[in-house]
């Protein structure tokens, strides 16, 4: 085997503590070469002698007798070394420097299964995204920083919102799971974000295509699955503060996290704050139909907003059961563009511009509060899992009363509220009857309890339960081919609720009579849905290459609205419809992913091919109800293909390029807009990095600095009443070191980002602002501090 | 056995699959150029000769005007309709790059409302709308908007609004 050159050098700090004559402590830290960021979970072995580096890669051993002692140093990512140390009573603080291995993956195919190993086993195509990853990346929202993964992109409105969209497929056809309980909050709604902390995740999960076996209904075009962080190490205390600071729309944030275990017991919790004022665009006028909107000082008006989270957690671990409970809280308020709210063009006696910083109306407000319990049982050769959840979503959307059509001009701002509960509860068992086979299966069931309020109507009020029950087998062939087979049922119950108008319309009757009457919306009606859902894969490493073939069924069943709306929704000009009648969601989808790893560089190919049996669409029709255009809720098969490409090189030792492109291709092939795409499909777009890393600059250890530029095409394929847009480049640059400022503290992390380098103005196709005109944020400089102890 | 086999399919298939990869880049390519659907946006011009009522017009109460609009469609026009609301709150301004000036803000007490829908015969790709309306003599005077919008078959729609006044 070969290994690189493993450096090691001792330092002169002295160590601190003798407590008896004969017996003494080793101390030491162990750090990444490249990096010198400290190592967690790193294993040191000696004769009867034991310990595991703690997050601020830190160990020690008490109770050592005097003597030479050798130990093994090992990390699964890294090559193991043997050091060599002498324990008497003037010991010095041992400082280990590992090398990060090439090659460990051969190791590791004997040893044991790393997540990376894991994932290439599954013939599920997933992303897994690290901590790192997400520090390094980190922008205004979980999803934005995402959206630099090939296959991920954003539905998003203003600064700090956004919603995941799987190649091209977003809102309630892409399940968000946090702590393995399904996120619940209006996913339908597309002018609000998600509604989680996008502090403190340690690892997400991105399944690209269908994922309804394992993730029930909704899971069509994919999964983002955040886990729970894994717990603390024994006798372990560690926390972190990030501060956050932008220029484009003055964004101050901080966030504190901290977690603590002793032997069995351990709590965490996070709390972040994050303040913004409204966000610049590089357009000191907005032109929208004939309407022009100038900006004062290029500031989108009243975009600001303020976000509040806190989460605790407790937990207990022991050989055979750990059990966490986690409560959280995320509120957000934010202001929408004041001068066009959805298409309506508004004028407002409100002084927008007196501050950047004050939300005024209209804005929306929510709460999502969560309880979720996991607690994991191992007996014999079974692994039990419980998920138990409760969430209550509440949101407000708040704008200055007028009169619309019949209705007349309201008494209050509250337009929109929605208040939802659901109750989830998640057992899996994952069982090993021998090497060969892990059988995993499992039953989901969820409540939901959804109430409206306030003088608009989009969606009525509903209760809604399911049930689904899966199970599926891998089926370890060899150790480089799996076969992965499932199948699942789902039943759900639907229960919507009347609503009528609280105004009188005027009717004309065919006898020629008029008669006011308060319309009715949204039906009392109760539906069923069963539906099958079942997936079929298969996955081949071959040296260095990886081979995932996968075919899926997975379906969603319809929502409340699609099935039972009724009314005009004044802000978009349109009377929505919505059809009993629809079927759940049916989508059927290939899956192909290869990569392949060479020497110093990496490739890989994700095609996929999906057919939609009966898509739901909101089809705008050439009629007309009281004067708004009539979208209607209708079914069309829709076929698509498309995939993700990527590759990365190292040119000499450190300078690293990667590519990455992403395409999609969707046509509806039957109903009534025959031919045509589907809405908010994400244009072809490469994002090409370049990544330096520098050598330590006095103080400033390990510096490194990244180009990201982006190349998007025009978007012409688009469906009534969406707009053509053209594409766009633009250049992200950031460059990140750390200082070490104590000689025993961990290092301060420095991040400074410079966003839209060009200041280039330019329109996003999937940006709900797209719809009124509205380019994306303009120069942005930001920095992130993050100090971990 | 069962392993053996699957490997070497895996192998048949994984030879297969660069050529298929290939071919799904060559499609996506071509299949740009089949787009016959139509992706254009019908037309509303009030601002002629004939056309009903002009930006700033001053309608009385009591009279009967005839409300006339082009509308104009690359393929086929499907329906319209006509929406006068009050902007006695000066909530929006119109489209029609005229600044017409308002009266003070009020209360609506008996505000006049017309919002009615009609079809176009079918296979026409241009129209002149008119529209016979009366305006009330019991209804409150002040700003109004008049607002025009039409759809074509695909389900595109095109919306103008005017600002108007109805005076005693």
């Amino acid at each position: 085997m070969f290994y690189k050159t493993v450096s090691l050098w001792l330092s002169i700090s002295l160590s601190s503590v003798v407590f008896a004559q004969h017996s003494f402590n080793i101390k030491g830290v162990v750090l990444d070469s490249k990096t010198l960021q400290p190592i967690e979970g790193v294993n040191i072995i000696g004769e009867n002698l034991f310990a595991v580096t703690a997050s601020t890669g830190t160990f020690s051993i008490s109770d050592v007798s005097k003597g030479n002692y050798n130990f093994k140093i090992s990390h699964i990512r890294y090559s193991p070394k043997i050091v060599s140390v002498v324990v008497s009573s003037d010991m010095e603080l041992i400082k280990v420097v590992l090398e990060e291995s090439t090659t460990s993956l051969n190791e590791i195919a004997v040893t044991g299964q790393t997540k990376k190993r894991l994932a290439k086993e599954t013939p599920i195509v997933t992303e897994l995204v690290s901590k790192e990853y997400l520090e390094t990346n980190r922008e205004n929202s979980l999803m934005q920083t995402l959206s630099k993964i090939p296959g991920v992109s954003t539905i998003k409105i203003g600064s700090g919102q956004s919603k995941p969209v799987i190649r091209g497929l977003g809102f309630n056809r892409v399940v968000v799971v946090q702590n393995g309980v399904k996120h619940e909050a209006q996913q339908w709604g597309n002018d609000h974000g998600l509604e989680i902390d996008q502090y403190g995740i340690e690892n997400i999960k991105i399944i690209k295509g269908a994922a309804s076996l394992v993730y029930g209904s909704d899971a069509i075009a994919g999964v983002v699955d955040i886990e729970p962080n894994k717990v603390p190490l024994a006798h372990s205390f560690n926390g972190e503060v990030n501060l956050l600071g932008e220029t484009n729309n003055d964004l101050l944030g901080i966030s504190l996290g901290l977690q603590k275990r002793n032997e069995k017991w351990f709590y965490r919790t996070r709390l972040t704050y994050r303040d913004y004022g409204d966000y610049k665009v590089p357009t000191e006028k907005i032109n929208y139909e004939n309407y022009i909107f100038e900006l004062h000082d290029n500031n989108l008006r009243n975009t600001a907003g303020r976000e509040a989270n806190a989460n605790f957690s407790i937990g207990y671990t022991s050989k055979n059961i750990t059990s966490e409970t986690f409560i959280s809280n995320v509120y957000a308020k934010n202001g929408f563009f004041a001068n066009a709210h959805g298409l309506e063009v508004r004028v407002s006696e409100i002084d927008y511009d007196a501050s950047n910083r004050d939300i005024d109306l209209p804005y929306h407000k929510v709460n999502h509060f969560k309880i979720i319990n996991n607690t994991s049982i191992e007996f014999n050769n079974h692994t039990l899992l419980f998920d138990v959840g409760y969430q209550n979503n509440h949101r407000e959307e708040h704008t200055e009363p007028t009169s619309h059509g019949y209705m007349p001009k309201p008494d209050d701002t509250k337009e929109r509220e929605f208040v939802k509960n659901t109750y989830s509860l998640n057992i899996k068992d994952t069982f090993k009857p021998n090497e060969k086979h892990t059988v995993v299966a499992g039953i989901n069931t969820e409540y939901q309890n959804n109430n409206i309020g306030g003088w608009g109507f989009l969606i009525p009020e509903y209760n809604r339960f399911t049930i689904g029950a899966f199970a599926f087998d891998t089926y370890k062939i060899n150790t480089d081919l799996h076969l992965l087979a499932g199948a699942r049922y789902d039943f759900g119950i639907l229960e919507t609720k009347s609503y009528n108008d609280w105004f009188q319309s005027t009717v004309n009757n065919e006898d020629g009579s008029t008669s006011y009457i308060y319309l009715q919306r949204a039906q009392n009606k109760t539906l069923n849905f069963g539906n099958i859902s079942a997936s079929l894969g298969l996955s081949y490493i071959q040296n260095n290459t990886t081979y995932k073939f996968n075919i899926g069924k997975s379906f969603r069943m319809p929502l409340a609205n699609e099935l039972a709306s009724d009314g005009v929704n004044y802000h978009m000009y349109r009377y929505e419809k919505g059809n009993l009648d629809l079927d759940p969601e049916q989508s059927y989808q290939l899956d192909i992913d290869v990569s392949h790893k060479f020497k110093n560089s990496s490739i890989g190919i994700s095609p996929f091919i999906n057919f939609f049996d009966n898509y739901i669409y909101l089809n705008p029709t050439s009629n007309y109800f009281q004067t708004q255009q009539i979208y209607e809720y209708t079914q069309a098969k829709v076929f698509r293909f498309g995939g993700e490409f990527r590759a990365s090189t190292t040119i000499f030792d450190n300078l690293q390029l990667n590519v990455a492109a992403e395409y999609i291709y969707a046509r509806q092939t039957s109903g009534p807009k025959k031919d045509f795409t589907l809405p908010f499909s994400p244009p072809f777009s490469t994002l090409i990095t370049a990544n330096y890393q520098f050598k330590d600059l006095g103080l400033l250890k390990a510096p490194s600095l990244t180009a990201d530029f982006r190349i998007t095409a025009d978007q012409n394929e688009i469906v009534p009443p969406e707009e053509t847009t053209e594409g766009y480049e633009v250049l992200n640059m950031s460059f990140i070191t750390s200082i070490s400022a104590l000689k025993k503290s961990a290092p301060l992390q420095i991040r400074l980002k410079l966003n839209n380098v060009f200041n280039t103005e330019y329109y996003d196709h999937t940006s709900f602002y797209r719809l009124i005109d509205v380019p994306e944020a303009g120069r942005n400089i930001s920095i992130a501090l993050t100090q971990t102890f | 056995m069962l392993s053996d086999f699957i490997t070497h399919t895996m192998k048949l298939t994984i030879k297969h699959f660069y050529f298929l990869a290939f071919l799904i880049l060559v499609t996506s390519c071509s299949s740009d150029d089949d787009n016959t659907t139509d992706l254009d946006k019908p037309t509303i011009l009030v601002n002629y000769d004939g056309g009903f009522p002009q930006a700033c017009q001053e309608l009385s109460k009591g009279e009967t005007y005839s409300f006339s609009a082009l509308v104009i469609d690359n393929l086929e026009l499907a329906s319209y309709s006509i929406d006068i609301h009050n902007n006695f709150d000066h909530h929006t301004h119109d489209d029609q790059e005229a600044t017409c000036e308002l009266d003070p803000i009020k209360d609506p007490i008996n505000p006049f409302i017309f919002i009615e829908n009609y079809a176009i015969e079918a296979g026409l790709t241009s129209y002149e709308i008119n529209v016979s309306i009366d305006i009330p003599n019991d209804i409150d005077s002040g700003d109004y908007h008049c607002s025009y919008s039409v759809t074509d078959v695909t389900g595109w729609q095109r919306i103008t609004s005017l600002d108007i006044k109805i005076i005693d």
